[in-house]
C-alpha cells in the first residue's frame, strides 16, 4: 500500500512536472467550449461564408435544444478529438519508463506489479476524469447560456456513463503501452481501436452489450431523453470485466518480463 | 542486515532467441565476499548479473539467497544498473527518498540517511540539484546511493566504473572499498584492474560459460611462470648464450630490457645460476625470480 501511494504521487509529480495537468484540462475546456458556441453561430458562420447561393436558411430553423448541444459534446467532440488526444496524452504511460528502464529498476525493489500497475491507472484516470468533467462543465454552462438548460441530474448520469467509457480508454491505451515500444504506433493502434468501437456502438443490440463505447452512446441518449435502460448496468459490468481483463494481462506481460 | 548472506547460483542458462547468453552457469558466494565478474564485452556479465537482480528471467536453474528465491528477497538486495538511469525532473534527495519508500523505509529513517549517504557518495552540495543536469559520474553515485540506502545485506552492480573517467572512477572504487567492509558485493566489469582494487575473487566469464573462478593468489599462483628475470651490463651479454647450454635452463627469451630464463625448479636453480654468474664474474643489475603475470596477462589468456 505504502509503495502504491508512493508510487501514485511520483505519478502525479510527474504530470505536474510535465505541465500535463495544465494542458490537458485547457485542452478538455477548449473542447467542451466549441460545440455550443459552434452550434451557436452556425447560421451566421454559413452565411459570411458565402458560396450560399442557391442554398436557403431556413430563418425560422428551430433552434437546437440545450439536450441536442450537450450529446453532441460527447459524441463528436470528445469522442474525436478527445479521443486522439487522450490516447496521444496517455501513451507514453508504461512504454517511457519500459524504454528507459525505470520501470525495471522499479521492481528491483520489493513493488508489487499490481501497485505498480494501479498507481499508473488510477492517476491518469483521475486527471482524464478531471478534464472531461471540466469540459463537460464548461460545455453545459455554455449550453444553458445559449440555449436551453439541461436537468443537472441527468447531465450528471449521464457524465457518470461517459467516465465508464473513460476508464476503458485509459486501460487499452495502458495496454498497447505495455506491448509496444514505438509510440507513434501505440497512439495509431489506439486511436483505430477504440474510434472502431465507438463507430461499432449502436449497430446491433448484442454488440451494443459487450462494447464499451455503448456508454458514450447510452450517456448521449440519457441526456437526451433522461431514460436509463435495465441492460445499461450489464453493459457497464460488461466494461469493467474487460477493464480487469486487460489489467490481468498487463500484469502477466510484466511479470514474465516480456518487455 | 542481521541475515547471513550466502548466494547460490544454480546452473543459470538464458537464452534470447538463437544466441545462448548464459550457459548452466553456478557459483557460491558467501557472506562478506566482494567477487568480480570478469567477461570480455557481451560474455554474459550483464545478462547474469539482471537475472540475479531479478529482472530477467532465467530459462533454466535458480538462484537462492539464503535459502530462498531471490524474487522474495529483493529488500536485502541493492542493484546498481549499468546506466542507472533516474526521473530527470527529481533532485538527488528526492529520488533518494522515492527509492527508499519503495523499499518500505519509514519518513524519518529516510530523513536522517538521506543527507548522511549524499555526503558519503561525494554528492552533499548537489542533494537539491535536478538529476537532469548530473554527469555520468554523478549519476554513477546516485546510483550506488540508492543501493546502499536500505542497507541491503548483498549489493550488486553491473560495471560500476566502466563509464566513469579516472577521477570518478578512483572515487567510486575508493567507496567500493569502503562499503564492501559491511557488505557482500558482486560487481562485473571487463576492465581487470577495477576489479583487482576491490575483490579477492575473480569469476571470468566467456562465452556464458565460467571458465575460471579463483582468488587473487591462486590466480597468480596458478600462471606463475618458472622464470628468472634477469638483466647483464651490456658487456656481459655474451655471457648469456654461454648458460643457454646449462642443463638446468630450459630457454631464454629476450624480454624488454632483460631476459626471462626458464628453469624447472625455480629456487634451487635460481641459486645455481646466480653461483654461475658470480663465477663468471658477471655483474647483475636485475635480478627477479618467479616471474609473476599482471592480471591483465593472465585474463588475456583466459578469454583470448
Amino acid at each position: 500500500m505504502n509503495t502504491f501511494i508512493a508510487l501514485s504521487k511520483k505519478e502525479m509529480n510527474q504530470m505536474t512536472k510535465e505541465y500535463k495537468v495544465v494542458w490537458l484540462p485547457i485542452v478538455y475546456i477548449l473542447l467542451g467550449l466549441t460545440q455550443p458556441i459552434m452550434m451557436y453561430f452556425l447560421p451566421a458562420i454559413l452565411q459570411s461564408m458565402g458560396g450560399i447561393e442557391g442554398i436557403i436558411i431556413d430563418p425560422t430553423m428551430a433552434k437546437p435544444g440545450g439536450e441536442e448541444v450537450l450529446a453532441s459534446t460527447l459524441n463528436s467532440q470528445f469522442d474525436q478529438l478527445g479521443i486522439i488526444i487522450l490516447a496521444i496524452a496517455t501513451m507514453g504511460i508504461i512504454q517511457g519508463e519500459k524504454a528507459n528502464g525505470m520501470m525495471a529498476f522499479i521492481l528491483t525493489r520489493p513493488v508489487s506489479i499490481t501497485s505498480y500497475l494501479n498507481s499508473k491507472l488510477l492517476t491518469h484516470y483521475i486527471l482524464a476524469v478531471l478534464c472531461i468533467s471540466l469540459g463537460y462543465a464548461m460545455s453545459l454552462g455554455y449550453t444553458s447560456y445559449l440555449f436551453t438548460s439541461v436537468p443537472i441530474m441527468r447531465a450528471l448520469i449521464a457524465l457518470a456513463f461517459y467516465c465508464i467509457w473513460l476508464l476503458f480508454i485509459i486501460t487499452f491505451v495502458a495496454m498497447m503501452s505495455t506491448f509496444f515500444n514505438s509510440t507513434p504506433f501505440i497512439a495509431l493502434i489506439s486511436i483505430g481501436v477504440l474510434f472502431i468501437c465507438r463507430f461499432c456502438a449502436g449497430l446491433h443490440p448484442f454488440l451494443d452489450v459487450i462494447n464499451p463505447a455503448s456508454n458514450s452512446l447510452y450517456a448521449t441518449t440519457i441526456i437526451m431523453t433522461g431514460d436509463i435502460e435495465k441492460w445499461y448496468s450489464f453493459n457497464i459490468i460488461v466494461t469493467l470485466l474487460l477493464v480487469l481483463f486487460m489489467m490481468a494481462i498487463m500484469h502477466h506481460f510484466i511479470a514474465k518480463k516480456k518487455f | 542486515m542481521s541475515i547471513n548472506v550466502r548466494l547460490e547460483i544454480n546452473n543459470i542458462t538464458k537464452k534470447f532467441k538463437q544466441k545462448t547468453a548464459v550457459s548452466s552457469f553456478s557459483m557460491v558466494i558467501d557472506s562478506n565476499e566482494c567477487v568480480g565478474l570478469i567477461g570480455p564485452n557481451g560474455a554474459g556479465k550483464s545478462t547474469l548479473i539482471q537475472i540475479i537482480a531479478d529482472i530477467l528471467y532465467a530459462d533454466a536453474g535458480d538462484i537462492v539467497l539464503d535459502g530462498q528465491k531471490i524474487s522474495k528477497m529483493k529488500n536485502h538486495i541493492g542493484y546498481l544498473p549499468q546506466y542507472p538511469n533516474f526521473f530527470s525532473w527529481m533532485t538527488a534527495s528526492e529520488t533518494l527518498a522515492f527509492m527508499g519508500t519503495l523499499s518500505g523505509i519509514s519518513k524519518n529513517q529516510l530523513q536522517k540517511d538521506i543527507p548522511i549517504l549524499l555526503e558519503k557518495v561525494g554528492l552533499g552540495k548537489e542533494a537539491y540539484a535536478h538529476v537532469g543536469t548530473f554527469s555520468g559520474g554523478m549519476k554513477q553515485r546516485l546510483g550506488i546511493a540508492q543501493a546502499l540506502l536500505h542497507r541491503p545485506a548483498f549489493i550488486i552492480m553491473d560495471e560500476p566504473v566502466s563509464a566513469l573517467d579516472p577521477i570518478g572512477r578512483r572515487e567510486v572504487l575508493n567507496l567500493l572499498k569502503d562499503i564492501k567492509k559491511e557488505t557482500t558485493i558482486l560487481l562485473s566489469t571487463h576492465i581487470l584492474a577495477d576489479a583487482e582494487e576491490v575483490c579477492e575473487r575473480f569469476v571470468v566469464i566467456k562465452n556464458g560459460y565460467k571458465i575460471e573462478d579463483a582468488t587473487k593468489l591462486e590466480l597468480l599462483n596458478r600462471y606463475q611462470d618458472s622464470a628468472i628475470f634477469l638483466a647483464v651490463q651490456k658487456k656481459d651479454v655474451k655471457w648469456l648464450t654461454t648458460i643457454e647450454h646449462l642443463p638446468y635452463v630450459k630457454r631464454i627469451e629476450n624480454c624488454g630490457e632483460g631476459f626471462k630464463v626458464y628453469v624447472n625448479h625455480l629456487e634451487k636453480d635460481a641459486h645455481r645460476l646466480l653461483q654461475y654468474g658470480l663465477d663468471s664474474n658477471v655483474l647483475f643489475t636485475k635480478f627477479d625470480l618467479g616471474l609473476q603475470e599482471s592480471l591483465e596477462e593472465i585474463f588475456l589468456e583466459l578469454v583470448v
